[in-house]
């Protein structure tokens, strides 16, 4: 009843606060809206430098082949599923400039198509397989985009050789992409993982809100009634759990609205969401354990923050140390970060198309996990600011 | 025979080496108020907080009703209502909806709670700002709000901890009638540095120092143990060089005197004061003084503290 209470009131002062309420609610459809912007509505188109030295030759029947110009073609022929460009080549002829570029990170990677170019395809065609020529690439190797542009420009360039020569490959190479990924935009690859951050932020919400009653005093007129820290964090949580699945509509109809296409039922990345926010909100209340004052509480949810956007997988894969097997699932010390689990859950539902069964164990994780750290917060509240 | 709500035995609180509360023994009767005075630090607050329940006790214990309680004791809890110093509200929560908050934490029904707080708005004056937020409401109207919160559970026993700090006169004069109005009903243990307050509303007083209970009777019966009669305060103009040879010189003559830790005025105790007044003037002209303001007033509550806790600085 008084769980009940608290939540009622907490409710109520949210709604006369509705400046932090809102951003915090449009803080992850806003994000959503910022990366459908950055990747055009799709994907990234990767910047590959050519200088294109290539002569040309002439053909037997008397007109010119230009191989050097039909590769560029080649190259700026990769595309996503969807019909968007994967490469976008830059022209250039000065080796210091395209240097420069790089070193700006204006573009993924360079290729220097040389002046024989076309002379070497046209004995290729002629079936002399004793020539070659020597196609030179490079780039900044600690670009993240390096790897992706100059493997995709190498192999489009390799496709036209073959094309262009007649040659057919040794051995083909057949991929078998898992789900639907394959048909997926870089957005849509993304909104998952935006998701999972807009949960997480959730942290500084639950902390402070705590903290509040903490600093301002009403906690202890709150500690002279037969208040349970039960009671308090409770309901508390309950009235930060409708931002949190708000936040979590909101942002998935943003995504939709934007071109987002779920592969399975929304309705279970939306339960997941949920409960991921009731275990955040959860690791705020331990957060707020140790705060005396609300800047105090922003400045510590700062290190559970960091610990949950880069050992969680919600920004990039992490490799873990595996603790234990449970059945047929490693445990791993990540694994006591809710987000760990919420990352593969979404994954699996709005990319891999999987439903509730596909995802139970990640389901059950996520509300143990829950659990144990709202039981944590109370077991603390009560130590540090209920005595 | 008065019935006795509140008992501590022997009541004793130690922080490290600081004994804050010393085997502190003492009764608060059904429906009296009670003022509980002390310098700070001097262990008003560790008491009021064991008393409550809120805190356990090195040693002793605390009786309410008859029955021991002890720290976390949610019945006791429901009995005690503490207004504390400062204000403590929530600031986007209007008058009526934290009074009615708190009834509900107390365990009380929606209604009843709404019920009784909208009767202690009314009571307090605070029936037209019911549906203000608190971070509106000025300064004065915030205690008094403060000092509904402490009451919406209806307990027996209400705990002040300076209620007219901070108050204009018209407010104050508004609490003070609420808090006399409010005993017999119950039990009012107030905490105050203000002596006048003590005064005018205590019917009996407690003076603590050290964590230790130092006195405690009615106001009257300690004016008079420090001495029936008159105080006659003579401000020595600044000749605070020659103050203690006047002094010595006075103490010969018979006169009982005390001279300010500033060497800046003499007091002088007795029941025929102001008979006095021509011998001290002799006295003081005979050691070549010569005296500025001579003020002639009745024994109060402040010079019993003083007197008993001393002049000294405090925390």
């Amino acid at each position: 009843m008084k769980f009940l209470t608290v939540f009622l009131k907490t409710c109520r002062e949210m709604s006369r606060d509705w400046l932090v309420v809102s951003l915090s609610v449009v803080f992850a459809p806003f994000f959503v809206f910022l990366y459908w912007i950055w990747f055009s509505g799709g994907s990234t188109a990767y910047n590959v430098l050519v200088i294109n030295n290539d002569t040309g030759a002439a053909l037997a029947n008397g007109a010119a082949l230009a191989a050097g110009e039909e590769a560029i073609q080649a190259i700026q022929g990769v595309h996503y599923a969807d019909g968007k460009p994967l490469l976008k080549v830059v022209r250039s002829t000065d080796r210091t400039e395209v240097d420069r570029i790089l070193r700006e990170r204006g573009a993924a990677a360079f290729v220097v198509i040389p002046e024989d170019f076309s002379s070497t395809i046209k004995s290729l065609q002629e079936g002399n397989r004793m020539v070659t020529a020597q196609i030179v690439f490079g780039g900044d190797l600690t670009n993240p985009y390096y790897t992706l542009g100059s493997i995709m420009a190498l192999t489009a360039l390799e496709g036209y050789v073959q094309k262009a020569t007649g040659q057919q490959p040794l051995i083909q190479y057949i991929e078998q992409p898992l789900g639907a990924y394959a048909a997926r935009t870089e957005f849509e690859i993304y909104v998952p993982g935006v998701i999972v951050f807009a949960v997480i932020m959730l942290i500084f919400l639950a902390a402070m809100t705590v903290a509040r009653e903490v600093e301002t005093g009403t906690l202890r007129r709150l500690r002279i009634t037969p208040m349970t820290s039960f009671d308090l964090l409770g309901g508390i949580s309950a009235a930060l759990v409708l931002v949190g699945v708000a936040s979590v509509v909101l942002t998935f109809v943003t995504a939709v609205a934007l071109g987002f296409r779920s592969q399975g039922p929304m309705w279970v990345a939306m339960l997941v969401g949920a409960v991921t926010s009731l275990s955040i909100i959860g690791m705020g209340m331990v957060v707020a354990c140790f705060s005396r004052s609300v800047s105090q509480a922003f400045v510590i949810a700062n290190f559970p923050l960091g610990l949950l956007m880069f050992f969680t997988g919600a920004i990039f894969p992490v490799p873990q140390p595996t603790l234990f097997r449970l059945g047929a699932h490693e445990v791993g010390l990540f694994d006591l970060l809710p987000p760990t689990h919420a990352v593969v859950a979404l994954n699996k539902v709005l990319t891999l198309g999987v439903g509730l069964e596909g995802v139970l164990y990640e389901l059950t994780a996520l509300v143990i996990l829950s659990v144990g750290y709202f039981a944590l917060g109370c077991w603390l509240f009560q130590r540090m600011h209920m005595r | 025979m008065n019935n006795v709500v509140l008992q501590t035995q022997g009541l004793t609180k130690r922080y490290g080496s600081l004994i804050a509360v010393n085997d502190l023994t003492l009764e608060v009767y059904e429906g009296e108020v009670f003022g509980f005075l002390g310098p700070n630090g001097a262990g008003k607050t560790t008491s009021i907080n064991m008393m409550c329940g809120l805190l356990q006790p090195d040693a002793g214990g605390v009786l309410l009703h008859g029955q021991p309680i002890s720290a976390g004791d949610k019945e006791a809890r429901r009995k005690v209502g503490i207004c504390p110093q400062e204000i403590v509200l929530w600031e986007r929560l209007t008058c009526l909806e934290q009074l009615q908050f708190v009834g509900q934490m107390y365990g009380m029904e929606r209604r009843t709670a709404r019920q009784r707080s909208e009767k202690l708005l009314e009571e307090l004056d605070l029936a037209e700002k019911r549906d203000q937020l608190a971070s509106k409401l000025s300064g004065g109207m915030q205690r008094r709000l403060n000092l509904a919160l402490a009451l919406v559970h209806d307990p027996d026993i209400v705990v002040l901890d300076e209620p007219e700090a901070g108050l204009d006169p018209q407010s104050r004069v508004k609490v003070r009638g609420y808090i006399q109005s409010l005993a017999r009903a119950k039990t009012v243990i107030l905490t105050t540095h203000n002596m006048d307050e003590a005064e005018r509303l205590a019917d009996r007083v407690a003076i603590i120092d050290h964590g230790q209970l130092l006195v405690l009777d009615t106001p009257e019966a300690l004016k008079g143990r420090l001495g029936e009669g008159d105080v006659l305060e003579i401000s020595l103009n600044g000749q605070a060089e020659r103050a203690e040879e006047a002094s010595q010189a006075l103490a010969r003559e018979g006169i009982p005197v005390a001279l300010d830790a500033a060497h800046t005025s003499l007091t002088v105790r007795a029941l025929n004061a102001a008979n006095l007044l021509r011998p001290i003037l002799e006295v003081l002209q005979a050691a070549g003084l010569e005296p500025g303001e001579v003020r002639l007033r009745a024994n109060t509550l402040e010079d019993v503290f003083l007197q008993l806790t001393g002049r000294k600085l405090r925390e």
